[in-house]
């Protein structure tokens, strides 16, 4: 699996949500699932998929599905 | 049933509640009792327990009663005895050493008492507790609760004053007994309460104000279809103490002592 | 909600109050005449999903502890299932006659979980901070009293309450990344204290999020040759006082740690239960010293508070030298 569909597949499981919903412009309370709960569990999923620990500065700023890939670069993840 | 026939009962009921709240005082001797309270609703809980609440008898769908105002017990206890629900050797036990009947309402479901009161301003709150149970099950009861003017004084009161109308509880009826006094004085000298009718009005309610010793108004009241969401406030105007010449108007009868003199007195008048 | 190591982790990282929201979220799936009552707290307790979606088990009161109470009794008193919360200060303090008389004295079933007890608050003051919520409510019979360690602890403490016959204060402490006491699934009984470490010569024994603190601190007093029991009280009321008396014949010394007043929480309780025996080793008793300290962030207030591992070695480490 790429790491495209690895970070989408942690959107679709994290949030719960159909796979349509995860577009690009997809932002942090966009969707009811995306609430602060939602966002924690999608942070959990992404360490998991990717086998890193997300900083805490980093899990507050992950604000957009887009944003997220730019942070995952830090840890070495390319899209 | 007949009209008359209904009034005449209802005024024979509170007659005897009368009687009981004194036999009762006076059995109670020196641990003395709060008569004047017990007095100024003893018409109102006549009209409840006698004729307006329904099912009383039965478990789920029986119409419920919250005296809040629980230090006014005399009157309860004596109209559970009326329904069948307190015996006479119960009643001779109140505030007696290990009864089931204290100087304010333990809960005690099988003599008919629900709720454990006497602690202030906290009975709408249990009120308001049931009628959303009803509403949710769909069980179609009704909520009395009895409040005390200086209970008002309590903050506690307000916060669920408040919260009733959002519920749209029209199932949920309050009588403030309004006899203008509470223990060391006239409300109006110690904690003015104003007008309280426009208080409860202004937090939602919907209010009406009558005299809490005329049988037949309170009837008319209760029987009043109300068609509002809202809940029911009735502020009636009460003596404290009413019933008896010694008692009328007289605070010290707030919590006193039955002498056998004073009994013998009270029982010819009541004739 | 499966208890494996990945939601274990994730429930320590969203902390103990996000981690009550998503478990009323399941509990109302499995106990339909169950109702949530708050004050104005859906987000603070995790319960935004749960106001959302289950809008008829929800009832907020607004800013109105002792309607509160009033309230759910009413709702208990005629078999509803009943959580009550708001943060701890007022979820005990506010509304504590309330709570004596539908709780305590007429018996009404209701759990009711404290928001961010103890320090965690610290930065808001202590008006905040709850250091007394203990003390208050053991003295009122008929309501028993947990103090989950974790997450996970916190998730099963609220379903075994639900069970229950009487009703429950479940004190919960700590944050968002709340370490994990309970790594695996376990057993959770109320009442039933949890032997995490065994140690001839001091016993531990805390209850909440600062039981990580005793830990610690037992790891490195095993460095220096003092072997510690460490046992999880989660239920302060009713303590198992069997598990005090097993564990602290052999000790030298038994040391309570929380994040309360030492007047009146655990370690009375504790102290209650030795008093009884006839040869009772010293003990201990770290938390609150009866003041009002300063406001702070979290770890300010355990260091200056000593509950760190480090001044809970220090003060251990004085007493045994007395």
């Amino acid at each position: 699996m790429s790491n495209t569909q690895k970070y989408k597949k942690a959107f679709i499981e994290g949030l719960g949500v159909d796979e349509k919903i995860i577009t690009d412009k997809l932002k942090y309370n966009d969707i009811p699932e995306w609430d602060s709960i939602g966002h924690m569990t999608l942070m959990s999923n992404l360490e998991e998929a990717f086998s890193i620990t997300i900083e805490t500065d980093d899990i507050v700023d992950f604000g957009s599905f887009k944003k997220g890939m730019d942070i995952l670069g830090k840890y070495k993840i390319s899209f | 049933m007949d009209q008359d026939q209904i009034l005449k009962d209802i005024k024979n009921f509170s007659k005897d509640v009368r009687k009981i709240i004194l036999r009762m005082s006076f059995k109670a001797g020196s641990a003395s009792a709060h008569v004047g309270g017990a007095l100024s609703m003893t018409d109102i809980i006549s009209v409840l327990f006698k004729y307006k609440m329904k099912n009383l008898n039965k478990d789920k769908e029986r119409d419920r009663f919250i005296l809040s105002k629980g230090h006014a017990c005399l009157a309860y206890y004596s109209a559970l005895h009326l329904i069948g629900k307190i015996s006479n050797n119960e009643l001779d036990t109140f505030e007696k050493d290990n009864s089931n009947l204290a100087g304010h309402p333990v809960k005690n479901p099988e003599l008919g008492i629900d709720f454990s009161n006497g602690s202030l301003g906290m009975g709408l709150s249990l009120g308001i507790g049931l009628s959303i149970s009803s509403k949710k099950k769909k069980e179609n009861f009704n909520v009395y609760v009895v409040l005390g003017d200086g209970e008002c004084n309590e903050g506690s009161v307000w916060e669920a004053a408040m919260s009733a109308p959002k519920f749209k509880l029209n199932n949920l009826n309050v009588i403030v007994d309004k006899n203008n006094f509470q223990q060391t004085g006239k409300n109006f000298d110690i904690m003015n309460l104003d007008n309280l009718s426009n208080k409860w009005k202004s937090f939602g309610w919907d209010v009406e104000e009558i005299d809490g010793h005329d049988i037949v108004k309170l009837k008319n009241y209760f029987d009043k279809k109300k068609d509002s969401e809202k809940p029911k406030l009735l502020v009636a105007n009460t003596i404290k103490g009413k019933g008896f010449s010694f008692t009328e108007n007289n605070n010290d009868w707030h919590h006193a002592i039955v002498t056998e003199k004073l009994y013998n007195e009270a029982m010819k008048e009541i004739k | 909600m499966e208890v494996n190591s990945r939601n274990i982790k994730l429930w320590s990282s969203i902390g103990p109050r996000a981690a009550f929201g998503l478990s009323a979220l399941e509990l109302v799936k499995k106990y339909s005449d169950l109702m949530v009552l708050t004050c104005d707290v859906s987000t603070s307790a995790g319960l935004d999903r749960f106001r959302k979606q289950y809008p008829d088990n929800y009832v907020d009161l607004g800013i109105a502890e002792q309607n509160m109470i009033g309230v759910a009794a009413g709702l208990a008193s005629e078999k509803f299932k009943v959580i009550t919360t708001t943060f701890a200060p007022f979820q005990v303090m506010r509304c504590c006659e309330q709570i004596k008389v539908n709780l305590g004295y007429m018996k009404e079933k209701i759990t009711m979980v404290g928001l961010a007890s103890g320090l965690v608050l610290g930065n808001f003051g202590y008006t905040h901070c709850c250091v007394e919520d203990i003390g208050i409510l053991r003295s009122i019979p008929n309501i028993k009293i947990i103090s989950p360690s974790d997450s996970l602890e916190t998730i099963k403490a609220i379903e075994a309450s639900l069970n229950d016959e009487e009703s429950c204060y479940i004190r919960l402490t700590g944050g968002t990344n709340n370490p994990i006491i309970n790594k695996d699934d376990y057993k959770f009984e109320i009442g039933k204290s949890i032997v995490l470490e065994k140690g001839e010569d001091i016993l531990f024994i805390s209850s909440g999020a600062i039981l990580s603190e005793c830990l610690k601190a037992s790891n490195e007093l095993r460095k220096k040759n003092i072997n510690c029991s460490v046992v999880n009280m989660h239920t302060i009321k009713p303590i198992d006082d069997n598990i005090i008396n097993k564990y602290s014949t052999k000790a030298r010394l038994v040391v309570t740690v929380e994040e309360h007043n030492i007047i009146g929480g655990l370690g009375s309780a504790v102290s209650e239960v030795l008093s009884k025996k006839k040869n009772s080793p010293p003990l201990l008793v770290l938390g609150i010293r009866d003041e009002y300290s300063k406001s702070g962030s979290y770890k300010f207030l355990k260091e200056i508070n000593r509950l760190t591992s480090e001044k809970i070695i220090e003060d251990v480490q004085k007493k045994i030298n007395e």
